[in-house]
């Protein structure tokens, strides 16, 4: 089992090595994407400056805070869209058949659908991004103590594979259905909700944003993680939560690769 | 004339083809519509007024928004870009049809097709969210409205071909439209939240782009919430923005047909 991780994350780093020379073999697509992203996040710091200057808090948390919910936002969405991209380029595989050659390599059936593409451009934002959430934590005192930054670094593990979760259930239906763009944008869309603090949302909003697309579960929580401490209960939930929503994704691919209808090949 | 009819009927008959991917297309369309009506419900709270807007005006700003993109950014134009990439352009110049006419014909059914389903979004958040929808109070206000709007639907639809005209000579043509055709127009034009809550620098700086035209202003002059002087300079400059993209884009056509190669064509 052990062998077979490791051998897959080297043949994952070759195929993200071999996404990065096609990616930046394109000069002005690499540069135009990038600046896209870098101008986003900027313009999104304008409106967030522009909201608290005018309120001092929000649910209760102080700008400082609301910045870090931001920041943790930012650096989850890059960090998926980094080993996610792959998913954006299933549909492709599925409707022209050819998804059936990778089918035959003895890898994991969901490993080309979602580790097929990394992309560089996102991993282009998370390096700066993880530079200044480094010095924002340290120049605003937000560590509440060393386990929480531990706790923290922890919950994005748990993050990532509430993550792979998400992206199966996406991937089973591309199969089922042979839509997934719109089923992808759906699930950002949603995400973007977590950009600030998910307490501000209404009770009914946020049980669909925990339980339904568990963005509370994947930005949410980690962030909060950092502030200050979280119960027991609270990490052994999300945990749990985390074991069973990957374990029904599986279920749900299975489900769906059996139905794999191999048209066009 | 008659040919152009048939070209729309065709295109509306395209998206029957691919129903499911229009329904998801039209609910992702109505989960961003409400993720925005929760995230200024939340902003708001108890507050009646933020901003310079009180909350009828902001939720009737972002109900505006789901009509207005339905509108005006609904568009087939983006794909003349591929169009010139793979050499299918080549099909258009040899049929006796004007390629800005067809593409106007296409874009008038997805606008038609769009909008209709728009009005359902915004009548499911109005029974929702059951608030005052704010309306003119001035008869002249729903003429200024509608002529922004004929400009603004113009005015985008150049815009668009133009960002495609750059197929002409470059490959990477998803970058450009991913900078200028969705994240600037995205901020630019109002459509994520109203510009005018920003630092007046900032709004100055946007409001000498063509964006702002397309959303901000025809959702201000809904609202009444500028001056009739500054409606007729809104108006007057939108319609400078058209007559210089109607002139770009006819420009680089030209221009890059002399440079087109139907490379697969």
């Amino acid at each position: 089992m052990k062998h077979t991780v490791a051998k897959t994350i080297k043949i994952w780093w070759h195929v993200a090595l071999m996404a990065a020379q096609s990616q930046l073999s394109s000069g002005w697509s690499g540069i135009g994407f990038i600046l896209g992203k870098i101008f986003r996040i900027l313009l999104f710091f304008v409106f967030l400056f522009t909201i608290l200057q005018t309120t001092k808090n929000l649910a209760n948390y102080n700008q400082d805070q609301v910045i870090w919910f931001f920041l943790v936002f930012t650096f989850i969405d890059s960090l998926i869209q980094f080993v996610f991209r792959g998913v954006y380029q299933f549909r492709a595989l599925v409707l022209s058949g050819n998804y059936d050659l990778d089918l035959l390599k003895p890898l994991p059936t969901f490993f080309r659908p979602l580790f097929g593409w990394a992309d560089f451009q996102d991993l282009v934002i998370l390096i700066p991004l993880v530079f200044s959430m480094a010095w924002f934590v340290i120049t605003r005192h937000l560590v509440f103590s060393f386990p929480s930054l531990l706790l923290f670094l922890f919950l994005i593990i748990v993050s990532m594979s509430v993550a792979l979760g998400l992206h199966l259930f996406i991937i089973s239906l591309c199969i089922l259905t042979t839509e997934i763009d719109h089923l992808v944008m759906i699930y950002r869309d949603v995400q973007a909700l977590a950009r600030f603090p998910t307490d501000i949302y209404a009770p009914v909003i946020q049980t669909v944003i925990t339980y339904v697309v568990p963005i509370v579960v994947m930005i949410t929580i980690p962030a909060k993680a950092l502030l200050g401490p979280l119960s027991f209960l609270t990490v052994a939930s999300v945990c749990l939560f985390a074991a069973l929503f990957c374990f029904l994704a599986f279920r749900l691919w299975y489900f769906a690769l059996a139905r794999y209808s191999s048209a066009s090949s | 004339m008659q040919k152009y009819l048939t070209l729309a009927k065709v295109s509306l008959q395209e998206y029957f083809v691919y129903r499911l991917n229009f329904y998801l297309w039209r609910f992702r369309n109505l989960i961003s519509l409400l993720a925005l009506v929760f995230f200024w419900l939340a902003i708001y709270g108890s507050r009646p007024s933020f901003l310079n807007y009180t909350k009828d005006q902001m939720l009737t700003y972002i109900v505006g928004i789901a009509f207005l993109r339905g509108l005006i950014f609904s568009s087939r134009t983006a794909d003349l870009a591929g169009t010139i990439r793979n050499g299918d352009l080549n099909k258009w110049l040899l049929t006796p049809l004007s390629i800005f006419k067809s593409l106007l014909a296409r874009d008038l059914s997805d606008k038609l097709l769009n909008t209709l389903f728009s009005f359902l979004e915004i009548f499911i958040v109005l029974k929702l969210f059951a608030f005052s929808f704010a309306g003119p109070t001035h008869l002249l206000t729903y003429l200024y409205f509608f002529v922004i709007v004929i400009l603004a639907f113009f005015l985008y639809f150049f815009i668009s071909i133009t960002l495609s005209e750059t197929g002409f000579w470059t490959e990477d043509i998803w970058a450009t439209r991913w900078l200028f055709g969705i994240i600037f127009l995205d901020f630019f034009s109002g459509s994520i939240f109203p510009i005018d809550i920003l630092p007046s620098q900032a709004v100055h700086l946007i409001n000498l782009t063509p964006f702002p035209y397309l959303i901000f202003y025809p959702a201000k002059i809904w609202l009444e919430q500028i001056s009739q002087a500054e409606t007729l300079k809104a108006i007057f400059i939108c319609f400078v923005w058209l007559i210089f993209f109607f002139w770009l884009s006819r420009f680089l056509f030209k221009k890059g047909l002399k440079h087109y190669e139907a490379y697969g064509g």
